[in-house]
This record gives structure tokens, C-alpha cells and sequence, in this order.
């Protein structure tokens, strides 16, 4: 399939779920014939951006660097997924401007759930001043004003979510709708309605 | 401070259970007690409110576990039928999960993060994501597609579970159905315990078909004790009993709910609509039709099963010949005329609705015009193959609009006097989880 670039922008706390989510899209738009490339922040911190610290400065440096890596991918009809705590908005902004297809989810979720959470065990030592820079804690976190789309783990489940992305994603137009039919097949159809003539509904 | 008020609303919250009952009359529940076949029943209802429900118009599966499942009405949800016609073009198909317009009642729940369990709704293929586990109902084909989340299916696969009774085993004979109808509830049951016992859940929703499949052709067999079926009628209904036994015998405070989508009585004579418009001359038909797709130039209405009547309007239907400002006078003919159809001198149309009177919602343009509600015994068809107005065919029970069941195992004094409508579930379930009901729901909460 010849698919149409795109840079998925995940942004959201720690622990909210964007390596989580972008893994399931991944899988589903692999399956669905896309290119699909993910450049995780906490991968991308051990080589393409390793030995930058946690600076508003080296923070927007990071995200500078995935965001470049993103366009070239998806001038090349990659979908190219970002997931990064991103807390800053001027830079999500720059980085949107600079990328021609670009999608923004905000992966919300609470941050007392998260600290409740805590799968890595960094919000305790956050908490404990044992981790500084922590965003949400003594780093702020900018949220999207306007995402594409918006998913709240907290509420849902991640095949939830990650259905919720792939449905916006196809209305949004960038990639096609299933090819599951959206009802029926007609092969299914037809066993349908010898079902409902044997209960004298047709 | 918050992380201790979360911990707080957690203990405080109550689950719920409903179990369905695809089709069974309350007044066969409130008969079955008296004479012993429903013990359990008894003893819930002794502890708790069987009430008589009125269900959705039209009175069928879909419609009726929509409007449950959505606390709505169909012209909030969408589903009219099983089978419905595009506009555009007269081609029938079959609505499925995915035509829903409403948000169930499962999804307001996930949202307050509550897990549900929804076994069997009809209506529910193909599943949609949730939080917590869904195997759709009548009419699903294919278990993959009928079963989130995926991982599930083998187990389902390991336990020979089945979607549904294959209803085309009466065409062996009625033994052949018989068996399918018991094997398949063991099987149902089996799961439904299961999931009850092993799954973590808030939300716990059930329901059996195999009692709408039995009444549809062995209705005749519970009215005669002499019928060869009778004794076998009354056995199906004490594993129901058993079924509920055990499910009670399970619940510590949960809230708890058995309700059916519509009533069942026998038939005397089915009806079928589209002969009395052909014979009235409001429908024309090709040569051999197979289904409303048939439909031949210069017809001025058609009618759907069961009982909805559209009006052929021109500019809404490729070959429409009334014209928007003669429907009014065409709908109000065609609603006196079936009004008058007669079996034998005894008039056998209870009421003839009027779109504006059984719905509102965004999806009411693609409401029938008039909805026909028979008197018990008369069931109205859709068939277009047949050449005269009533006739008998292998089918014996007819479903009922004012005669289903609703159980809660709350006092009478919990609860609102007026008797309930099926939009009224999905409130009282959430309500019984400690959530609000959204302004989408047409239904009310039982309790007071």
C-alpha cells in the first residue's frame, strides 16, 4: 500500500501510556499495509539525542531532533509516531509547523492516578526529590489546547484508546477505513438473513 | 487527599447484574411460581419486585435490546427492524452495532471506570472495544468478530460455546431443536457462571436466548397440558430457574435485575401487511419478489416486519410517487384502512402509531411512518411472497409489547409505582452503580 506520510505526535505524563499506545498502532497500521516507524523518548534519549539533560533547553533540543527525524520519515510515507512527554507547547507548536502532516493525541490522565500507578517507580522518588526536573511534579506540563485527538487512560482501556485513535485517523482521513466492512460482508449478510427467515423475520 | 477519596469511592461502590431473558412473558413467570416449576424465582420474588414491563415499538429483539442497551428510543439509537431499506435506494440491510447512534450503557459506565461483562446482548455485532470483556448476540456470524477482547475466543472456542440456536433444526424436526435449544444454554449458562466467578467486574450483563427461540415454536405446547412438548416446555423453564438460582445464590449486595425484551403469546394467524397493501392497491410488486427490494413502479407505500408501513415519497425514494404534501392525507388512509382488517368479524389491529407519537430524536427521518400493533394471536409480517392476508406457518408464539418481565431485588417500596418501559433499565442500573443517567437516555431509574 502507497500510504501518505504522517507524524503521530504523542504527548502526555509519564507513565500515561504513549509507548503503550503508540506499540498498539503500530501493530494496527502495520497490519493495515503502513510504514510505520516509532521513535520513543526514553529510546531516543539513549542515542539520537543521548546526553542532553532535562533543561527547558535540552528538553526542546530533544524534541527538535525527534521532530526532524519524524518529518524525513514521513516525506517518505512513513507514519512516524512520537512518543514524548513533550510538556512544552512552543515547541509541539514549532515542531507541527515545521512537519507538514501532523496529528497531536494528548494522552491524558490524572497525575494523582499516575503517582498512584507509578509502573517505573519514578513519581516516588520524584515526590522525594530523589529525581528532579520531574514534569508534573516540579516540572511543568504544557497540555494541547487543541489536539487532533484526545485519549484519557484513566477511563479507558488501551485497545480503547488506541480503536479511539485509529476511528479519528480515518475520519481525519490519513489513513483508509478498515477493510472490514463496516456491517456486514455479503457472504455474512446472507447467512444473516437465512438466520432471521428461520425466526420468520424476513 | 484525593488519592484517599479514590479509595473511598471505591469501597463505597456496588455492582450490578442483570440477567436477560430473550422473550419471556411475565405473566408465564407469575404462572410458573404459583405452580412450583420456578422455585428460585419465587424466593427472589419474595425478597424483591416482579413487575410487568412494556418493551420497545416495534416489539423485536433489536429494537428492543437497543432502546435497553441505550436507555433510548429508536429515534434517538437508530434500529427500527432487524432488516431496514436505504432510502436512497430500497436495498435491505441488516443494522448492526456499528448503525447505533446512541452510547450504550456499558460505555457510561467505562467512563466513570466501572468494568462491565456483557454477555449475549442481540445487537451488539460486531463487538465494539470496552473496558471488560463483550460476546455479542443474535445476529453474530463469526465469533471472532463477535468477541472482545480477541484473547477470549479460544477459551469460548475450548468450552464449545455457542452464539446461538441454529432455529433451522426444526426443519429435522422439533426433537433436533429441542436438543440444539438445551445443549445451548448449558453452554451459555456455563460461560455466564464463569465469567461471573473468574472476571473482575462492576457491570454484569447475561442474557438467554435459547427462551425466545423455545417460544417461537413450542408457545402451543405450554397452553395444552396434553401437547407432546408440555412436560419439556416446563423443564426448559426449571433450568432457567436453576440457572437464576445460581446466579442468586452468588450475590452479596449487588443490585439485581432479570428482565425480558418483550412478551411471547401463540399465534392464531399471521398477517402480513404488504398483501393488504398490494390488495388495497398502495403496493405494486414484481414477478416472484423476494423482499421490498422488489417493489414495482407506482407503489405508494411498502411495510417491514413486523408491523412499520412506509410511505413511498417521492424525492426520498428512488421511484416515490407520493408527494410531500399529500403524505399526511395518504398516511392517514392507509392508518384507517388497517385499523379496519378483521379476522372472522372481530377486528384484529390494536392501534396504528404515527411516526411523531412512538419517536423524536436526530435519527427520526428514518423512522416508518406508521407502526401497527396487532391484538394478541395475529402476528404481522413482512413478507411480500404471499398471496393471501393470513395464514399459518410453522411458527407458533408471537411476541407481545405490554408483557415483558422486569425483577429487582429491591421492595416494592424502593421503587416508582408506574409501570416500567425497557428505556427504564439502563437508568436503574446506573443508578444502582451510583452514576448519574445522561441526558441521552429517555428512560428513568425504577428507584425512587
Amino acid at each position: 500500500m502507497e500510504g501518505k506520510g504522517l507524524t503521530l505526535w504523542f504527548t502526555g505524563l509519564s507513565g500515561a501510556g504513549k509507548t503503550t499506545l503508540a506499540r498498539l498502532i503500530e501493530i494496527e497500521l502495520r497490519n493495515r499495509g503502513h510504514k510505520v516507524e516509532v521513535l520513543d523518548g526514553d529510546v531516543v534519549r539513549t542515542n539520537l539525542s543521548k546526553g542532553l539533560g532535562f533543561s527547558k533547553e535540552d528538553r526542546d533540543t530533544n524534541i527538535r531532533r525527534i521532530g526532524f527525524v519524524c518529518n524525513l520519515l514521513a516525506r517518505n510515507g512513513v507514519i512516524a509516531i512520537a512518543a514524548a512527554i513533550s510538556p512544552y507547547r512552543d515547541i509541539r507548536d514549532e515542531v507541527r509547523r515545521e512537519n507538514g502532516a501532523f496529528v497531536e493525541v494528548f494522552i491524558k490522565c490524572p497525575i494523582d492516578v499516575l503517582a498512584e500507578r507509578d509502573v517505573k517507580g519514578l513519581y516516588k522518588k520524584a515526590m522525594a526529590g530523589e529525581i528532579k526536573h520531574f514534569t508534573g511534579i516540579d516540572d511543568p506540563y504544557e497540555a494541547p489546547l487543541a489536539p487532533e485527538i484526545m485519549v484519557e487512560t484513566d477511563k479507558e482501556t488501551p485497545e480503547q484508546s488506541a480503536a479511539r485513535i485509529i476511528t479519528r485517523l480515518e475520519e481525519l482521513q490519513y489513513i483508509t477505513a478498515s477493510s472490514e466492512p463496516d456491517s456486514y460482508s455479503d457472504e455474512d449478510a446472507e447467512e444473516v438473513r437465512r438466520r432471521l427467515e428461520a425466526l420468520g423475520y424476513v | 487527599m484525593r488519592l484517599f477519596d479514590r479509595f473511598k469511592a471505591k469501597e463505597k461502590s456496588k455492582r450490578a447484574v442483570l440477567i436477560g431473558l430473550d422473550g419471556t412473558p411475565w405473566t408465564l413467570v407469575e404462572r410458573f411460581i404459583k405452580d412450583g416449576t420456578m422455585p428460585n424465582m419465587a424466593k427472589l420474588r419474595a425478597a424483591g419486585s416482579l413487575l410487568q414491563m412494556d418493551t420497545s415499538i416495534p416489539d423485536i429483539s433489536s429494537v428492543a435490546w437497543t432502546s435497553f442497551m441505550t436507555g433510548a428510543n429508536p429515534g434517538r439509537h437508530g434500529i427500527y427492524g432487524f432488516l431496514d431499506v436505504q432510502p436512497n435506494s430500497y436495498k435491505i440491510y441488516f443494522p448492526s452495532s456499528r448503525h447505533i447512534k446512541s452510547e450504550t450503557l456499558w460505555a457510561v459506565a467505562n467512563r466513570a471506570g466501572k468494568r462491565a461483562i456483557v454477555i449475549n446482548v442481540p445487537s451488539t455485532y460486531p463487538a465494539q472495544p470496552l473496558n471488560g470483556i463483550l460476546v455479542a448476540g443474535f445476529v453474530a456470524v463469526d465469533i471472532n468478530k463477535a468477541t472482545f477482547p480477541a484473547s477470549l475466543v479460544p477459551r469460548l472456542q475450548a468450552m464449545d460455546y455457542r452464539i446461538d440456536v441454529d432455529a433451522r433444526k426444526v426443519q429435522q424436526s422439533h426433537d433436533a431443536l429441542m436438543d440444539d435449544v438445551l445443549v445451548t444454554l448449558d453452554r451459555r449458562v456455563k460461560l455466564l457462571l464463569e465469567l461471573y466467578d473468574k472476571e473482575p467486574w462492576d457491570l454484569f450483563i447475561g442474557v438467554v436466548t435459547e427462551t425466545d427461540r423455545l417460544q417461537h415454536f413450542f408457545m402451543d405446547a405450554i397452553a395444552d397440558a396434553g401437547h407432546k412438548y408440555h412436560s419439556a416446555f416446563r423443564d426448559f423453564y426449571r433450568r432457567i430457574d436453576a440457572f437464576l438460582g445460581q446466579i442468586s445464590e452468588r450475590l452479596k449486595d449487588e443490585t439485581m435485575l432479570i428482565m425480558s425484551d418483550h412478551g411471547f403469546t401463540p399465534i392464531k394467524q399471521q398477517v402480513y401487511l404488504n398483501r393488504w397493501l398490494v390488495d388495497n392497491g398502495y403496493l405494486k410488486l414484481k414477478d416472484n419478489p423476494r423482499s421490498i427490494e422488489d417493489i414495482a413502479d407506482g407503489s405508494r407505500a411498502f411495510a417491514m416486519d413486523p408491523g412499520r408501513v412506509y410511505i413511498n415519497v417521492k424525492g426520498k425514494y428512488p421511484n416515490g410517487t407520493v408527494e410531500s404534501n399529500d403524505v399526511a392525507r395518504v398516511t392517514a388512509e392507509i392508518k384507517q384502512g388497517l385499523s379496519e382488517i378483521s379476522d372472522n368479524g372481530a377486528k384484529i389491529i390494536k392501534r396504528v402509531y404515527e411516526r411523531d407519537e412512538l419517536f423524536s430524536g436526530p435519527v427520526v427521518a428514518f423512522a416508518p411512518d406508521l407502526c401497527v400493533q396487532s391484538v394478541y394471536g395475529y402476528d404481522l409480517k413482512g413478507a411480500v411472497n404471499k398471496t393471501q392476508l393470513m395464514d399459518r406457518e410453522i411458527f407458533t408464539g408471537m411476541h407481545t409489547q405490554d408483557d415483558s418481565t422486569l425483577y429487582i431485588n429491591s421492595p416494592a417500596s424502593a421503587l416508582r409505582s408506574d409501570k416500567p418501559h425497557i428505556t427504564d433499565v439502563a437508568p436503574t442500573l446506573l443508578d444502582a452503580l451510583g452514576l448519574g443517567v445522561p441526558e441521552a437516555m429517555d428512560g428513568r431509574s425504577m428507584f425512587r
